[in-house]
């Protein structure tokens, strides 16, 4: 009996997985695939070497997306981490504020907030760069690096930075020394799920960016529903690159550190 | 009031023997301990008596009727756990009731025989408490009021005061003692500690390595120790060889008089031993005199216990507080003929 | 007062001050500026005086009611199916047994794939012309792609329940998963040996466990799949469609007149958001006490 759901829950998860996975990688290489054919009658690199032809503007926006991203991340984690380790690690007026204002701009959707600072961004020619396309990005982003890195903080404690200073270690070198090894894994999977909230963003660069911001999603978003299925697998494929390097890294910690997953993690 | 009857009970994990060829017999309403240091298969046997272990080999029995291929649900063999006692999500009385809700018992029948049991172990009115408010102690209690309370064929207490401090556990030890009598529930726990097998059992099945020692009751570990193995785990390292003819032992210090109706090997090569609160250090008489030197001597409050050289092996013995010995002296010891009792010749030697 | 006394006062305001500065400036410029608008301030269009005639107007409006309807009803089947399956492979997936460790590896996959590229997957699998379709096909099922369901573009959104399922059901998944081996076998041998069958440990001794991580997980999915634009729009229906999507549309509708009534869906939008997640912080904080 267990041995029999253990089989369907194995063939479930690996063949609900694969599936949608599958016609991508194919398609991306068909040249011909009429209906009703289980497999392509023609192979081809044509869609790939579209992708990568200036006319698609794949590459554009690969880069626009990758320089948003890494930007986004930057900041997130110089403003992020001196505020995680300010709330992890002190009790102070107005702590459960400060973790409801971070909260908050995670689980509102970011149509609702980026609707309302239109107007704000048209004013101070913000709309149409990459500035203001970093900024929205930033509010879903620094919130989850916060939240992230107080829970990772919190269970590193201060114990080793104390007897490091009892030791005569001023405060640069704790931090190089003790802290920033202790705290680094915690903070690889926060700054790698930060950078893929970032490029997961569509509805945001789209109102922001009004077209002159190109990135990835924003090629790809008319091609899924479109006629050319090669292209847009093949775009799509593209576009998930960075999300594989992510789970090959991350792999040991998703199912551990439920902070990163803890509830708020949604990308 | 269940008759468990272990038949050549084995269990394999890949390659590993946790329990081998194990025979054992308990009476209906006994007290059996499993002694024996961490890793020598007594959980292992406790498992497979519940049915969530099966065993590689063998048969467990209950009043004569095979369960192997009864599952644990419908065995009625009750199984309290040393830790992750009370389930998190339920109240006091919810835990308790627990057994019987399962068995479909009405709601009002439940609630009166849960504040019955409470009563019992002496936590009245708990009903309404959660878990984390209770105290390591009171958990160990509704734990086993919650496996009492289905009146089971046989209890099974794993390690059922390990996480008790000493105060605790003295009490527990008589609850469960007090309890098991009155309701008259064969029962089997297990347990490291031999000081708390020997207060708390009827009889003990001391094992070592997946293999069953020596089963018989406290006494008999002190007084008739299967094996210098036996005698060791019970605190009894004084070993000296020998040969026994008839009723004296030919040993390297002379010959010992023995009781031969009281020993049980038979002539030949045979290992000495003394408990060491048994030696007289200030001798009564001229029978089984030695002569040893003093290595060590530890003054322990109520006695002092002595490290002594007997013809090479270290003995230990207790003599009173107040003993005036000095480390290097040569003192003449008695080794009373009534409490020399005789070991299997040591493997090879 | 000394030096020293006033740095250490002034170092966790110092330390917060630049993340919350930005959250404050952009996050809540943008809330003050769309309660703003949706309440009758908006002087591009020489709008300025204050009104809820907009909250009136959508929350009589019939298409608000169905696409409301409609966005509950996405938002609550996602949620449903994916704890349902989700417990399901948590089930399973807490044992050890041979290659467990890379199923839960491949069951983890969906977590930080990007929706839009799931969203190509499940039009390139479930259209009527996709591989299920020829699959059906190749099985002697179906002859022509018009005798396979249709899944994209449909009103019942099974496109877009099928994304959401598959990106969802894992995340949901991981969290229980973790709850069930911190908790160990423990629980439910104690129960066996109590009588329990398998049903009435799953029912009164596994389920209450993870109780809290499902709820918990299922409200975030909830408010994720609510509040979302892309998936809806991708593979849904043009009319009726969902509450995101309409606050959208009637933003960039070139009559100006219709952006206050934008503003008040997303408002809405955001009140729903809010009351989730106070929600989601009270059965936290019952999750820790318990």
């Amino acid at each position: 009996m267990q041995r029999m759901f253990r089989w369907i829950a194995i063939i479930a998860i690996v063949l609900g997985v694969a599936l949608p996975v599958i016609p991508q990688i194919i398609w991306s290489l068909a040249h011909r695939w009429l209906f009703p054919s289980l497999l392509p009658t023609e192979w081809s690199m044509s869609s790939w070497e579209y992708v990568f032809s200036p006319s698609s503007r794949v590459v554009e926006g690969f880069m626009n997306s990758l320089e948003i991203a890494v930007f986004v991340c930057i900041l997130s984690i110089l403003v992020g981490l001196p505020a995680a380790r300010a709330i992890a690690l002190n009790d102070f007026k107005g702590k459960g504020i400060i973790e409801w204002l971070l909260m908050v701009p995670i689980i509102v959707p970011g149509i609702v907030s980026t609707l309302g600072i239109h107007q704000l961004f048209i004013r101070l020619h913000l709309t149409n760069t990459f500035i203001g396309v970093s900024l929205v990005h930033l509010i879903p982003c620094i919130p989850y690096m916060v939240l992230v890195m107080v829970s990772v903080f919190s269970n590193y404690g201060t114990e080793l930075e104390d007897t490091a200073r009892t030791l005569g270690a001023g405060p640069i070198r704790v931090f190089l020394n003790v802290t920033l090894p202790g705290i680094l894994p915690g903070l690889m999977v926060a700054t790698m799920f930060t950078f893929l909230i970032s490029w997961g963003q569509y509805i945001t660069t789209v109102l922001i960016g009004g077209g002159t911001i190109v990135t990835l999603p924003v090629v790809l978003f008319p091609f899924i529903t479109g006629i050319n299925y090669s292209n847009a697998a093949a775009i799509s494929l593209v576009f998930v690159a960075p999300a594989i390097l992510v789970l090959i890294f991350t792999s040991r910690q998703l199912g551990q550190d439920s902070a990163v997953m803890g509830g708020f993690g949604r990308l | 009031m269940t008759h468990v009857m272990l038949k050549g009970l084995t269990r394999r994990f890949d390659d590993v023997i946790a329990v081998n060829n194990l025979n054992l017999e308990v009476e209906s309403g006994e007290l059996i301990a499993f002694l024996g240091p961490s890793g020598c298969g007594k959980t292992t046997t406790l498992r497979m008596i519940t049915g969530l272990l099966l065993p590689s080999e063998g048969d467990v029995q209950f009043d004569g009727k095979s369960m192997v291929a009864v599952p644990t649900e419908k065995r009625g063999a009750v199984m309290v756990f040393q830790k992750h006692l009370l389930f998190p999500t339920m109240d006091v009385a919810r835990n308790v009731g627990f057994g019987l809700k399962m068995a479909g018992i009405s709601k009002k029948e439940i609630d009166r025989r849960v504040s019955e049991m409470l009563e019992l172990v002496h936590l009245p009115g708990f009903e309404t408490r959660r878990p984390h408010e209770l105290s390591g102690g009171q958990q160990q209690r509704i734990a086993l009021a919650r496996a009492l309370i289905v009146r089971p064929n046989v209890l099974l207490l794993d390690e059922p005061l390990a996480n008790l401090d000493a105060n605790l556990r003295l009490e527990m030890r008589e609850l469960i003692r007090t309890i098991q009598r009155e309701m008259n529930i064969t029962s089997i726990f297990v347990t490291h500690d031999q000081e708390e097998a020997v207060m708390l059992a009827d009889r003990i099945a001391l094992m070592f390595d997946g293999v069953l020692q020596q089963f018989d009751v406290p006494k008999a570990f002190y007084e008739r120790p299967n094996s210098a193995e036996v005698a060791h785990f019970f605190r009894n390292d004084n070993f000296l060889a020998g040969t026994r003819r008839g009723d004296c032992v030919e040993t390297g210090l002379g010959s010992l008089a023995i009781l031969p109706d009281h020993v049980t090997q038979p002539d030949g090569k045979v290992v000495v031993t003394v408990r060491p609160e048994d030696i007289y250090l200030a001798p009564t008489s001229d029978e089984n005199l030695i002569h040893v030197k003093v290595l060590a001597q530890v003054y322990m409050g109520t006695y002092k216990q002595v490290q002594l050289d007997v013809d090479g092996n270290k003995w230990l013995a207790h003599g009173p507080a107040d003993l005036d010995i000095r480390e290097g002296d040569t003192i003449p010891i008695q080794l009373p003929k009534t409490h020399i009792w005789l070991l299997p010749p040591a493997n090879g030697k | 007062m000394n030096r020293l006394k006033l740095m250490e006062k002034l170092r966790v305001p110092m330390m917060l001050f630049p993340a919350i500065a930005i959250i404050v400036v952009l996050f809540g410029g943008g809330m003050i500026s769309g309660v703003g608008q949706s309440v009758g301030y908006f002087p591009v269009i020489g709008l300025n005086n204050f009104t809820l005639d907009y909250y009136r107007d959508v929350l009589t409006d019939d298409g608000f009611i169905t696409s409301l309807w409609l966005t509950f009803r996405l938002a609550f089947l996602s949620t449903l199916f994916s704890s349902v399956l989700a417990v399901a492979f948590a089930l399973v997936l807490r044992h050890t047994f041979r290659g467990s460790r890379l199923l839960t590896l491949i069951y983890q996959v969906p977590i930080p794939i990007p929706h839009l590229v799931v969203a190509t997957g499940i039009v390139l699998l479930v259209s009527q012309s996709g591989l299920l379709s020829r699959s059906s096909v190749a099985l002697g099922l179906t002859q022509t792609p018009r005798d396979f369901p249709v899944m994209v573009f449909d009103t019942a959104g099974v496109a877009i329940q099928l994304t959401f399922l598959w990106k969802e059901v894992p995340f949901i998944g991981v969290v229980v998963l973790a709850v069930l081996k911190s908790v160990g076998p423990q629980y439910e041998e104690i129960a066996r040996t109590l009588g329990a069958n398998s049903w009435q440990r799953f029912r009164y001794v596994l389920f209450p466990l993870m109780l809290p991580g499902i709820l918990s997980t299922s409200i975030i999915v909830f408010a994720f799949v609510f509040a979302n634009y892309e998936i809806p729009l991708l593979l849904g229906v043009r009319h009726p469609t969902t509450l995101p999507v309409m606050a959208f549309r009637n933003y960039q509708d070139p009559d100006l007149a219709l952006r206050p009534q934008a503003m008040a869906i997303s408002m809405i939008l955001a009140v729903v958001a809010i009351f989730l997640l106070v929600a989601y912080k009270r059965l936290a904080k019952y999750a820790v006490e318990s």
